[in-house]
């Protein structure tokens, strides 16, 4: 049969105890929003609590678990996910570890980063995934990397750590932003030629094309899955023709949030705390028009002027954004933050899938403030109600629509 | 006023011309001719009374070209020196405003002999502890999708200003104006948006170097480049005297007060030598 979506456990690690009036009081969940606010007694234990809950993911049968970096913001605290992929390395036996990403420009040197995948692979006996990313807005202001040249800077940084993993050491990389004279990391990676890398993108044609060339898998870094979804894979596809290459479903991911409960009324009561405290509050600076937008925009001048023309012309600077939402109809719109039975979950995921034709799923359950005890049974829930018929309809799907695919995995057995 | 375009090195450099007699050459800030406006202001055209004024946009701005990939400040003064060349301009008044300010005084310090007269207005390019420079690209961000409040309040005298509600109003505005403030950013991105951030630690080191005579012109609310790098611009160049505050401004004196920045600079000229002559007052 051909392979399933793979379906993975996406802990953002937000902060949940500020402040009953913080939309009102503080303009930005990110950069600036005063760390006093830390709780640093209420704090303990929150990082063992998330570890946990991924590492209960594990157990019921997700196929991996994803972690990314943030830095300076209430929305994720992990400004090392390295870290906490070690400790899971140690407390998980199968999943995949999936890192997307290390913002490379942010860090000294790259080789550091082939150093430390390096390991993980080994530490979790070739479970990694690499996941390599610019970083956005924010990061630009938290670590004062300047966006435009920074793209330059990672494309080198990507090639240097590929080529660090793949080939044998010592050599001199000559690049302009990290010039070494001698490249020779131990360890090497457990998988050869090397782990699976994957790198977020919107849609700019310039990345996907770095994406194509190189092999990776490009994940689709949007929280909302309506229409433009689907063309951002037939965008891909295309331009992995363009490369002679051709798109399977396991190519591309995308990045959902679900809480799934007996009912849809009930999921939606029981959700509803945790969702809009992460729409109100995490999403502020970041998907929101209310206080200060960080992510993108002319302060982050990194998209070459031709693009920021086109953006002038399609974008209404008024239109809401995720973090806008006022109520559940305005979230299921933006086909983003998915409550429900597993029947509705169950039905709107594959409504993406089919649209979407991707394979990796990366699905967000803890959010905001929800406490474990839900955080759990949602996850439960999907793991015994919605992922046994998300696997068997998408790999009856992807049989369909890559035949080619179905025909390698005959070949195989 | 003449719009012109030369070509240096393969590059399109976009000119703007006003004015007869000495040149001048004119180096724009953000809030500014290119950087935000497609022509010349009244500031402008009155410094053209006195002078030959030559305003090139810098690389990615208004026309002109970009310089390529990871280009930075060094990049720029070399792309001056083609400039120069390519005007045949061996000696000239050298003005900068903001960003042009901090270009202007790299070239003078290492090429004295071809500026004639150095004036600059709100320059940013110093380190001057415990007077950050303000941060442009954060209030870029519109707050609300739209509104540009912050960045009026650190750009201007006050969020009201009159010039700061034309160039930089809360709404979605012409698509060229726009278009001119994000090259101007991108610019800005490429030459001082890594620490250091829009100046250069051993510039303040050099200035001696910068020997002719000097002009310090500042708006007296500037919150963008506090009027400390102002005095500290005339602590470090040899031949400048005071500091000339411009009442009612903010960072962007050429286009909040006109009148008073242009007059600041054509007595400078006038009191200097060379052009005085020429000096209207009317």
């Amino acid at each position: 049969m051909t392979k399933p979506v793979q379906l993975y456990c996406w802990h953002f690690m937000s902060y949940p105890y500020l402040p009953a009036d913080f939309d009102e009081r503080y303009d930005t969940g990110w950069v600036t929003v005063p760390n006093r606010l830390w709780d640093a007694e209420r704090s303990r234990g929150l990082y063992q609590e998330y570890i946990d809950q991924l590492a209960y993911a594990d157990e019921i049968g997700f196929d991996g678990m994803v972690l990314n970096e943030h830095h300076q913001n209430i929305y994720g605290l992990m400004p090392s996910p390295n870290l906490i992929a070690a400790a899971l390395s140690q407390r998980t036996r199968r999943g995949k570890i999936v890192i997307l990403g290390n913002l490379l420009p942010l860090h000294l040197n790259p080789l550091r980063m082939a150093e430390e995948y390096a390991m993980l692979d080994n530490m979790s006996d070739g479970r990694l995934i690499a996941g390599f990313a610019p970083g956005s807005g924010p990061e630009t202001f938290n670590y004062d990397v300047p966006s435009a040249p920074s793209r330059e800077q990672f494309w080198e940084a990507v090639d240097l750590i590929h080529r660090a993993w793949t080939e044998d050491g010592p050599f001199a990389w000559e690049g302009r932003h990290y010039p070494l004279r001698y490249v020779n990391p131990w360890p090497r990676p457990t998988q050869q030629p090397h782990p699976p890398v994957w790198i977020p993108s919107s849609r700019s044609t310039e990345t996907l094309v770095n994406i194509a060339k190189r092999g990776y898998c490009y994940f689709l870094s949007s929280r909302s899955h309506g229409s433009e979804t689907a063309k951002s894979q037939a965008q891909f596809a295309k331009v992995l023709e363009d490369q002679g290459d051709r798109f399977d479903p396991f190519r591309m991911g995308i990045l959902m949030s679900a809480h799934v409960g007996e009912s849809d009324a009930q999921a939606q009561d029981e959700a509803k705390e945790g969702v809009w405290y992460f729409l109100k509050n995490c999403l502020k600076g970041h998907l929101r028009r209310e206080g200060r937008m960080l992510t993108a925009g002319p302060g982050i001048p990194y998209i070459p002027p031709s693009e920021f023309r086109s953006y002038l012309k399609f974008s209404d600077p008024s239109a809401p954004l995720l973090g806008d939402a006022e109520d559940w109809s305005d979230l299921q719109r933006a086909q983003s933050i998915i409550v429900g039975g597993p029947d509705t979950v169950y039905r709107r995921i594959m409504d993406i899938v089919e649209h979407a034709k991707c394979g990796h799923l990366l699905i967000q359950f803890h959010m905001g403030n929800m406490p474990d005890a839900l955080v759990r049974k949602s996850m439960t829930l999907f793991a015994q109600e919605v992922a046994p018929r998300l696997r068997e309809h998408s790999a009856k799907l992807f049989g369909r629509h890559f035949p080619e695919m179905e025909r390698s995995a005959e070949m195989a057995q | 006023m003449t719009n012109t375009m030369v070509a240096v090195r393969g590059r399109k450099v976009a000119l703007i011309e006003e004015g007869r007699g000495e040149p001048l050459v004119y180096l724009h800030g953000f809030a500014d001719v290119h950087g935000v406006a497609g022509d010349f202001q009244p500031f402008h055209l009155r410094l053209g009374t006195a002078a030959r004024v030559i305003a090139p946009a810098h690389p990615g701005c208004a026309q002109s070209d970009e310089l390529g990939d990871g280009y930075g400040i060094d990049d720029v003064i070399f792309h001056y020196l083609e400039v120069f060349d390519a005007l045949g301009l061996t000696s000239f008044d050298l003005v900068g405003h903001c960003v042009g300010g901090w270009i202007a005084a790299e070239v003078a310090v290492r090429y004295p002999e071809r500026v004639r007269r150095l004036a600059l207005i709100g320059a940013c390019g110093l380190f001057v502890p415990g007077a950050p420079i303000g941060d442009v690209f954060m209030h870029s961000q519109p707050e609300r999708g739209v509104q540009l409040t912050t960045l009026r309040r650190l750009l201007f005298a006050h969020e009201s200003a009159p010039a700061g509600l034309r160039f930089f109003a809360s709404a979605r505005g012409d698509v060229e104006e726009e278009m001119r403030r994000y090259q101007m950013l991108r610019f800005g991105s490429f030459v001082g948006f890594k620490p250091p951030y829009f100046y250069n630690r051993v510039l303040r080191g050099r200035l001696y170097r910068a020997v002719m005579p000097a002009a310090v012109i500042w708006g007296a609310m500037d919150r963008m480049v506090p009027c400390a790098h102002g005095d500290a611009y005339v602590a470090g160049l040899p031949a400048a005297k005071d500091l000339t505050l411009i009442a009612g401004a903010g960072h962007a004196a050429p286009l909040e007060q006109a009148d008073a920045t242009a007059n600041a600079l054509i007595e400078f000229l006038g009191t200097t030598g060379g052009a005085g002559k020429r000096v209207s007052n009317g």
